[in-house]
């Protein structure tokens, strides 16, 4: 049960590290093959050789960070085609999603595929932090040069950018959602004190909503945010090999060792498959131990490929019934009744109705506490959490450990009150803001014939 | 025992080896998506005026690129985009007008006309004379709107040499 | 042999992704049939077949397959409605079912379909390519069809397909009576005849004590009090009710009950309805006016030059580049001299009689006369004698001058 060293010769199929095979091998038939697989081939290279079981689990990551991805992937794809058919123009926005929607052969599903996939990338982005911050994955275990908590700001950053790509989005078919969205999402901005005005003529390009808005926010869509996300995602995908894998993965270490097996001197591709000196000091003949570890390829790349395939199959067929809404065409003269904002910010936009306060003659815009400070703080905090959070290495990589019950119990408190104020302003939210139970119906709006 | 398992395998390799393949069929499928299925293009029967509008000689129609040359009650039209690669020739007013017999009818030549791309040279009547241009300039359909009375030109239907359209 | 790790994996998950796989194939089935399953494809397929039964293969051809849209690039407009009413420009299907019957020809005349489109006059979405949405009403487009199932669920008194005449008279407005639009004339003549420009400006002039109602059929829907209205939440529920009772929605109005009866309040209710701030080209709005407006004493002088005595010279297109002044005809190019003295003034120029010169006249007259304005002998003869005329009639008033301007003179010498 011994992993040989490899020696020059023994092997008929050529070099170490030199696949003999023209992708990778689905079925290698060793150890060492499997290995070459992920090394010769440029799109498994970012992957360790050998996987630790547990990492594996359906249960424990939920291949949360996986599934952004695969929707990352999605996202993009499927903007490609709409960046040739959709029209920047404040006249032919609206006429040319219009065209889209209903003259473009398999239009209507490619768009609906990007809303989807958008839409549910901020779910599932969000759900992956929520599982991060639960296990306390962002803590660095017992490895030398972990720096977790850099990944997790990362994290937190690419968060925010997949809300901005929504939000840039949702701005660019030029109807009713789009226009007031804008009008209120600068008008938050410009509730800051003192710069808030320059910040929205700069966000407008002038003072008015107009093409030049449209101009820029679809640069931001299309090239600048996407760049940004791209290349964060890539740093963050490096990190997590750097830092040993799953935070689970350094619960290895604590296993006992086997002192039977024999010891192995040279590791050309270790689990955490750095070879450098500054990599986690884990123990190569636990971590490679047969009954703790499998080969990446293919048990973990055959995870990843059920993951993002499902996706693509999920989101696929949803999108044949799903219609991305598109609202009248954008109105300055009339505000839509309720006017609201997509479900992600419903939480903020409760906020915000919530938050004007009077302090004797003084009067703080809700749009201010609400809509800057307040999430404003909550990111600070949320990216600081890793140096706050005091709790023992060894809680990492587990799900709901005894001496972060604390933390874990305000944060999921935080947690519900979005997920309560998001289905408040979703579901309970009607004409004039006003509240009605998800049952009732609203009052008949007045249409002009 | 080794048959049913060869056989399950095909099964898994023929289930992952068809979605493959479908996920391909939706990424080739999407790209009909940029195949336009509807014309926002102008429509190649204009009205170009009032008979009255067009003066003796010739007069240019910078919208349908079209000249169209008027003899007294006979008007015919002939294309201003060069054979050659499509650009707008520009007329030139021949210092000695001369008449010649095109495809067996007379035809008063006033003009030659010159491309500014790549120097194709055309006679009045729209033959190429010299230069790249590989045929002739196009002659379109003359009518007359039956409701209103303007002058309508048939883009899209290119005529013989001898078509004259003559007012009543 | 080298060693191969065992793993638990492949037995469950290799199954999982031969699931995965099929869904895949699934979605593609579905992605295909969501292109293939729009009604327009069966109704092309049943309107060809009709074609080739009622007038041969030959025609049937002419069909073009696939979606149909008409582009108003004026109007912006990009119609799709004849991917489904095929037979809507094809002669001999006159009383068949809707959506494969022929369009009236009439008001197909004078609206040809590629200057107006459809949903210029019938409403409705002309974007989508189903009859759900195109249609309407629908979520997040206000413009339903303008057809019978709207004149139904309103009760329209007689015409159940009145209500498109909202839209003639977005063009019509200023007209005073439109073929074809019967309750919108009714409603113009209830304009005039009740006196409604007392209180409120229509078209652009009339009083002040209503509201300005030129563009009232831009008023949003959410603008309307609704709290006295039952039934219908619309600006034409409202619009209807108000003209039969105004206090009954508005308790505080100074606007009088008319008494109307049900057909003029729906008709009315068009009519304010149809006063939109439409983008429309000033050439789709008939009487617009298209020429820069003319002071009382110009259109005077306009007339007198075309029926004063100098009249001839103004049809002859003499006044182009001579003026009359003794005959009241002013060029407004005056290029050549006056013509009242022509009789004097040719003899010391040319040192010939005015008939000689008109005869074989010399310069510039040479070319005007023998190709922009060519007279018969007679036609020259008439010219003489009216020259002569105005020479006559440049003394006269040579004189007269000379007589006024004496005291005039007189006094200013005091």
């Amino acid at each position: 049960m011994s992993v040989k060293p490899d020696k020059a010769g023994s092997q008929p199929h050529g070099a170490p590290g030199v696949h003999t095979k023209p992708l990778w091998s689905v079925r290698p038939a060793s150890d060492r093959e499997a290995g070459d697989a992920v090394v010769s081939n440029f799109l498994l290279h970012w992957f360790p050789a050998k996987t630790y079981k547990p990492s594996l689990d359906w249960n424990y990551s939920f291949w949360l960070g996986t599934a952004s991805a695969a929707l990352l992937l999605l996202v993009t794809v499927s903007g490609l085609p709409l960046l040739f058919l959709y029209v920047p123009s404040v006249e032919r926005a609206y006429g040319s999603v219009k065209d889209i929607e209903y003259v473009t052969t398999f239009g209507f599903w490619i768009r609906a595929v990007h809303r989807l996939s958008a839409h549910l990338m901020v779910a599932v982005v969000f759900l992956h932090m929520v599982r991060v911050f639960l296990t306390g994955a962002y803590k660095n275990g017992r490895g030398q040069g972990q720096k977790r908590e850099q990944n997790w700001v990362l994290g937190v950053g690419l968060l925010l950018l997949t809300l901005l790509l929504s939000f840039t989005g949702y701005l660019l078919p030029w109807d009713q959602l789009a226009y007031w969205a804008i009008t209120v999402g600068t008008n938050i901005a410009s509730s800051i004190p003192f710069v808030g005005s320059a910040i929205r003529e700069l966000l407008l390009g002038g003072r008015a909503i107009d093409q030049a808005t449209l101009i820029r926010f679809y640069v931001l869509h299309v090239i600048a945010l996407p760049a940004a996300i791209g290349v964060i995602f890539l740093y963050h995908m490096w990190r997590v090999r750097k830092d040993g894998g799953l935070a689970r993965a350094d619960r290895a270490t604590l296993l006992p060792e086997k002192a039977a097996e024999a010891p192995s001197k040279t590791k050309t591709y270790t689990l955490l498959g750095v070879a450098r000196g500054t990599s986690p000091a884990v123990k190569a003949s636990t971590l490679e131990r047969a009954d703790t570890t499998v080969n990446s390829v293919p048990d973990l790349t055959r995870r990843i490929l059920i993951v993002v395939l499902a996706i693509f199959a999920l989101v696929s067929i949803a999108s044949v019934f799903y219609h991305a809404p598109l609202e009248e065409p954008a109105n300055a003269l009339v505000t839509p009744n309720p006017a609201k904002a997509p479900w992600y910010f419903l939480w903020l936009q409760e906020i915000v109705t919530d938050t004007t306060v009077k302090i004797g003659s003084f009067t703080i815009n809700g749009a201010f506490l609400g809509g800057v400070l307040l999430p404003g703080a909550l990111v600070f905090l949320l990216t600081l959490w890793p140096w706050l959070d005091k709790s023992a290495p060894g809680s990492a990589g587990v799900w709901f450990p005894k001496d972060r019950r604390t933390q874990n119990a305000v944060f999921l408190a935080f947690v519900a009150g979005v997920l309560v104020l998001t289905f408040i302003g979703t579901f309970c939210r009607g004409p004039y803001w006003h509240l009605y139970w998800p049952w009732q119906a609203w009052p008949e709006l007045p249409t002009r014939i | 025992m080794s048959e049913p398992k060869s056989r399950r395998e095909v099964f898994l390799k023929l289930g992952l080896g068809a979605g493959v393949a479908a996920l391909g069929a939706q990424a080739v499928a999407s790209l009909r998506s940029l195949v336009p299925n509807v014309s926002y293009d102008s429509p190649t029967t204009v009205k170009i005026g009032m008979p009255n509008d067009f003066p003796d000689g010739m007069k240019f129609l910078p919208d349908e690129r079209l000249f169209v040359f008027r003899e007294g009650k006979t008007l015919h039209a002939v294309s201003a985009v060069c054979t050659h690669l499509g650009c707008t020739v520009r007329a030139e007013a021949l210092s000695a007008p001369e008449t010649k017999d095109v495809s067996g009818k007379p035809l008063r030549l006033t003009h030659r006309f010159l491309c500014p791309c790549h120097g194709s040279k055309y006679a009045g009547d729209g033959t190429n004379v010299s230069g790249p241009a590989p045929k002739p300039l196009a002659w379109y359909h003359l009518s007359l709107s039956p409701d209103d009375g303007q002058v309508v030109v048939d883009l899209a239907r290119a005529v013989e040499r001898d078509f004259r359209f003559t007012l009543a | 042999m080298e060693k191969r790790t065992d793993s638990p994996y492949p037995k469950v998950d290799r199954p999982i992704l031969a699931v995965v796989g099929v869904l895949l194939v699934i979605s593609c089935a579905l992605f295909v049939w969501s292109d293939r399953k729009h009604d327009w494809r069966y109704y092309q397929a049943t309107f060809r077949a009709q074609v080739a039964e009622k007038l041969g293969a030959e025609k049937a051809k002419l069909l073009r397959p696939g979606l149909q849209q008409v582009w108003v690039a004026d109007l912006k407009r990009a119609d799709r409605c004849m991917t489904c009413h095929q037979a809507a420009l094809w002669k001999g299907f006159e009383t068949a079912e809707e959506p494969l019957r022929t369009h009236p020809a009439g008001p197909l005349r004078n609206h040809p379909v590629e200057k107006y489109g459809c949903t210029s006059c019938h409403g409705g979405q002309g974007y989508a390519v189903d009859a759900t949405e195109a249609h309407g009403p629908v979520e997040h487009w206000e413009e339903p069809l303008l057809g019978k199932t709207l004149g139904e669920a309103y009760g329209l008194v007689d015409d159940k397909n009145a209500a498109m005449q909202m839209n003639c008279n977005v063009c019509h407005r200023y007209d005073r009576e439109t073929k074809g639009a019967e309750a919108i004339n009714l409603a113009k003549k209830l304009v005039t005849e009740r006196g409604c420009r007392a209180c409120h400006v229509v078209n652009g002039r009339g009083g002040s004590i209503g509201p300005d109602l030129t563009n009232v059929g831009e008023k949003a829907a959410e603008q309307y009090e609704y709290g006295r209205l039952s039934g219908q939440k619309t600006s034409f529920a409202w619009h209807v009710a108000h003209f039969k009772d105004p206090r009954a929605l508005v308790p505080e109005t100074v606007m009088p009950n008319f008494h109307f009866t049900t057909k003029e309040a729906q008709a009315l209710s068009m009519l304010v309805l149809s006063w939109r701030r439409a983008p429309v080209p000033a050439d789709y709005r008939p009487g617009t006016p298209r020429t820069d407006p003319q002071t009382a004493a110009e259109v005077e002088t306009e007339l007198k030059m075309k029926t004063g005595p100098g009249a001839w010279f103004v049809k002859t297109g003499c006044f182009v580049c001579h003026s009359i002044q003794a005959l009241g005809v002013k060029s407004p190019a005056q290029i050549g001299p006056d013509l009242s003295t022509a009789v004097e003034d040719v003899q010391s120029r040319f040192g010939r009689t005015l008939d000689d010169f008109l005869r074989e006249p010399t310069g510039t007259m040479s070319v005007v006369l023998s190709r922009q304005i060519i007279l018969t002998p007679e036609e020259k003869a008439v010219a003489v004698g009216k020259l002569r005329e105005a020479f006559a009639e440049y003394q006269k008033q040579k004189a007269e001058d000379a007589k006024g301007k004496k005291p005039a003179a007189s006094i200013g010498a005091h």
